[in-house]
């Protein structure tokens, strides 16, 4: 074979091969993105979005990850955190809270911001700043300045949920709170609470995981 | 019948698939595979039997870690490297058979020449460093947008970690490994490095290391970065244990290299090659390989003990237990900011070698350039902390390491005064290994200079962690190592290969390289200042325009490579330009031997005449005399 005929060869097998392996290489960091979660509309530049904290997933790959879910207006838990709502609305949120409480680390925390009123509702209650002691986790989305803290359940509350989804007749708090999405685009929302049980100071795993304690608000035109 | 009719009887080729029965790569592989499963599958689950934290979970690390441990075994002895001392042990005369291997084959089995051995590992670092290269590509594609990503938070720290490792390991061979396995030898007239099969063995522990890697990907990778920082590294998923084995892997490899080449510049110069007739490059590998001797083994140690950690149960780094995280921070340290100068110093002693020939006068200040790049490698044993500043170390230790790092700054600045007096008044060319060897220094004038910054505990203090030193390392290793690697490539190419690359595709590397290496880094010198922290892909909206370009300009440094790979296949398959016997007109002694160079250097040894650096003096000899009477052999002091 001559050498022109050889180099020929050569830089097709590298195109092809190199295009190929290139392909398959980045193939491998490529995941499945957990499910996107719209909010249910519930008037003009008006949402509703349930959500749900717990201990543990109960199952799969990272069954004993913390983890939220989200609800479908069709009223299915889907374990999801990539959440859709309209832009330039106001957005209802409702927060199941399953998990026991870990405390703040920063106590200024205990106060819900960005959010309508600056109150949240806990069990039907206005709350305007929480027992930094009794927090479980938060529901934050830095860009919109929204940061609320979600009191935890009693260790001692009988009937505690053990697997994901839960079901309102287990152990729970039910949190309210109200804010407003600004235009469309990704915001990055998340637990701020170093909630990641079996991890060193609570950090890694779920914590820095979308589809746990990590998610994506996305804003999309109404 | 006529003589004609009689086909001559030729010597007779076997199938190509007999080889595969031989000691090579394919055996390798076959037990290596067969190695990892009787590991893993046999003696790991035997002995995790019974420890519920392996057993009960996913992640059994002691499966896993036999089976790679034994699957290098397996790979180590299907390649032959237990061939030579069984038969020692069994009486065999001692000999150096696998030298004589010819063609393509010898590049796929444990050879102990040194010119086989330098290509391997010119081929082999480069594909690292283009999988390496492929995945910064990965890391500025995921930073395009703020929060949108493509890649899971889990994933793209894995890339980093990947991307920093898989440099990190590979770059430092990048220099040594071709350009010192293949030229050292030459250069202080051997015919061959002192120990060919550790040698061989430095090598193939390099694609072992690459590949065990590269299976982190598919054990769900690990979060750490290059750095392996316990906490962190002792929680991590199965990914992390081939991260530390394949670390420690490439610190035998660089332990075995220093080694090596130490003992054959101090045992084996020809007749007349006194230490200040070494070549620049020589002395930069003296230096370098003191660095690795002394500072691989921490590594290896550091890399062992996290790893008895993770499958033992030890708790040398877990605070909870007694251990620290500290100490692992100063062994890394101990061993990497040594590395930071194993990688710089052959880049200098490399381009060194390159300036006199190109602008024909002798290297100026050879004795200060020695003593410049020997400071820098004392002195790079005393700096590590500076990394820990900001860690929680005792304050009233910060004065004394910022002291050395700042201290440092002047056996560095030495080299870059033999630059400027060797180009002062020369008759400059600029070819393509010029133009590389220039813009090391302006690369790393810059490199240097922002490094100030972070030996300074209270600038240190802002900009630590972030962008900013992300941009200083890579002006000093990419910027410095890499632009010399090119440079050398270039510089080497003909005598390695018998084939001239093309100098307007080199030109057009150089200079898509160049530009667009700057337009990367220095960009991110101002998004560190602005506070974007390394190995987090959520950043600030406002950065965005800043990250946007510098990925934009990142993707065409990619594309400067593709314009090499190109320059390769163009070159050695299309034109064919055969090049001069001496293409540069270089006083170097490998110069003075033929292309392709015999498999033992020189019939006889040489004896050695004069500096290489005696340009602009016609009268001055011949570096060596390949032919030499005993006479003569007997009055160098051979």
């Amino acid at each position: 074979m001559s050498a022109r005929r050889l180099g020929a060869l050569l830089a097709a097998v590298l195109v092809v091969g190199g295009g190929v392996a290139i392909g398959l290489y980045v193939a491998l960091f490529l995941e499945a993105s957990p499910p996107p979660v719209q909010a249910a509309v519930i008037g003009r530049r008006v949402a509703a979005l349930e959500l749900q904290t717990v201990a543990e997933v109960g199952h799969g790959e990272n069954s004993f990850w913390v983890s939220y879910y989200a609800r479908t207006p069709g009223h299915k838990w889907v374990h999801s955190t990539i959440l859709r709502v309209p832009a330039y609305s106001l957005v209802h949120v409702t927060v199941y809270q399953y998990d026991s409480a870990t405390g703040l680390r920063n106590p200024l925390w205990g106060q819900p911001r960005g959010v309508v009123g600056g109150v949240m509702y806990v069990n039907g209650k206005p709350v305007k700043v929480l027992n930094p002691e009794l927090a479980s986790h938060t529901f934050a989305i830095p860009e919109l300045g929204v940061s609320v803290p979600l009191p935890g359940v009693d260790e001692e509350a009988p009937n505690q949920c053990s697997n994901a989804p839960c079901t309102l007749a287990e152990a729970h708090n039910t949190i309210t709170f109200t804010f407003r999405t600004r235009g469309p685009g990704k915001y990055r929302w998340q637990c701020f609470v170093p909630c990641a049980a079996g991890f060193i100071f609570g950090f890694g795993g779920p914590m820095q995981s979308i589809g746990y304690m990590d998610g994506e608000l996305e804003v999309q035109s109404s | 019948m006529s003589a004609a009719a009689i086909p001559a009887a030729g010597p007779v080729r076997e199938p190509w698939w007999r080889g595969l029965g031989r000691f090579n790569v394919f055996t390798g592989i076959v037990l290596g595979i067969g190695g990892y499963l009787i590991g893993a599958l046999v003696i790991g689950h035997v002995l995790s039997k019974g420890i519920p934290a392996q057993t009960e979970t996913n992640q059994n690390d002691i499966e896993f870690v036999c089976g790679i441990l034994l699957g290098i075994v397996g790979f180590l002895v299907g390649m032959g490297f237990l061939n030579y001392p069984i038969a020692r042990l069994t009486g065999a005369a001692p000999t150096l058979r696998e030298k004589e291997e010819k063609g393509i084959a010898r590049y796929f089995t444990l050879c102990t020449d040194h010119k086989v051995v330098g290509i391997q590992y010119l081929w082999g670092v480069l594909f690292f460093f283009l999988v390496a290269g492929l995945n910064a590509m990965l890391i500025r594609t995921q930073l395009l947008y703020p929060t949108e990503h493509f890649w899971s938070a889990d994933n793209y720290i894995t890339l980093v970690g990947l991307h920093g490792t898989m440099m990190m390991m590979m770059t430092t061979s990048m220099v040594l490994g071709p350009f010192g396995n293949y030229f050292v030898p030459v250069m202080v007239g051997a015919k061959r490095m002192a120990f060919p099969r550790i040698e061989a063995l430095s090598f193939w522990l390099l694609p072992v290391a690459g590949v065990v890697l590269l299976a982190a990907v598919g054990a769900k990778g690990f979060p750490t970065g290059w750095t392996g920082y316990a906490n962190l590294s002792v929680q991590a998923k199965l990914g992390m244990d081939c991260y530390l084995i394949s670390f420690a892997l490439i610190g035998i490899s660089m332990a075995l290299v220093g080694f090596n080449m130490l003992v054959t510049v101090y045992t084996m110069r020809a007749p007349g090659m006194t230490w200040t007739r070494l070549p620049i490059f020589v002395w930069s590998v003296i230096a370098t390989a003191f660095l690795q001797l002394l500072a691989a083994p921490v590594l290896i140690a550091g890399m062992s003990l996290v790893l008895l950690d993770r499958v033992v149960g030890t708790t040398f780094f877990m605070p909870f237990s007694g251990g620290s995280p500290f100490l692992y921070e100063n062994l890394f340290w101990f061993f990497g900011h040594p590395e930071v100068y194993i990688l710089a110093l052959p880049g200098f002693g490399l381009v060194l070698e390159i300036l006199p020939v190109f602008s024909r006068k002798p290297l100026w200040g050879y004795r200060l350039a020695v003593a410049g790049l020997m400071g820098v490698a004392l002195l790079s044993f005393f700096v590590w902390q500076h990394h820990l500043f900001v860690s929680g170390i005792n304050p009233d230790l910060r004065p004394f390491f910022m002291f050395t790092t700042e201290l440092i700054s002047i056996p560095t600045a030495l080299v870059f005064l033999n630059a400027m007096g060797t180009l002062f008044r020369g008759k400059i060319r600029f070819s393509v290994p010029m133009l590389f060897a220039l813009a090391l220094f302006f690369n790393f004038f810059i490199g240097g200079a922002s490094g100030v910054f972070l030996s300074d505990a209270p600038s240190d203090v802002s900009t630590h962690g972030s962008f900013f030193v992300m941009a200083h390392f890579h002006y000093t290793i990419m910027g410095g190592l890499v632009f010399a690697f090119f440079g050398g490539l270039f510089y080497w190419f003909p005598k390695m290969f018998g084939v001239h690359l093309n100098e307007k595709l080199g030109k057009l590397q150089f200079w898509l390289f160049f530009i667009f290496f700057n337009l990367t880094f220095f960009p991110l010198f101002a998004v560190g200042m602005l506070g974007q922290p390394r190995r987090v892909s959520a950043y600030s909206p406002s950065l965005q325009w800043l990250n946007d370009w510098v990925t934009a300009a990142a993707y065409m440094i990619g594309l400067s490579f593709a314009v090499f790979v190109v320059n390769v296949v163009y070159s050695c398959f299309f034109e064919r330009r055969r090049p001069e016997a001496n293409p540069w007109h270089s006083k170097g002694i490998e110069w003075q031997l033929p292309t392709p160079i015999p498999v033992d250097n020189f019939e006889r040894v040489p004896v050695i005449n004069a500096s290489p650096y005696e340009y602009g003096t016609p009268e001055a000899p011949l570096v060596a005399n390949l032919n030499p009477s005993h006479a003569e052999v007997v009055a160098a002091g051979g």
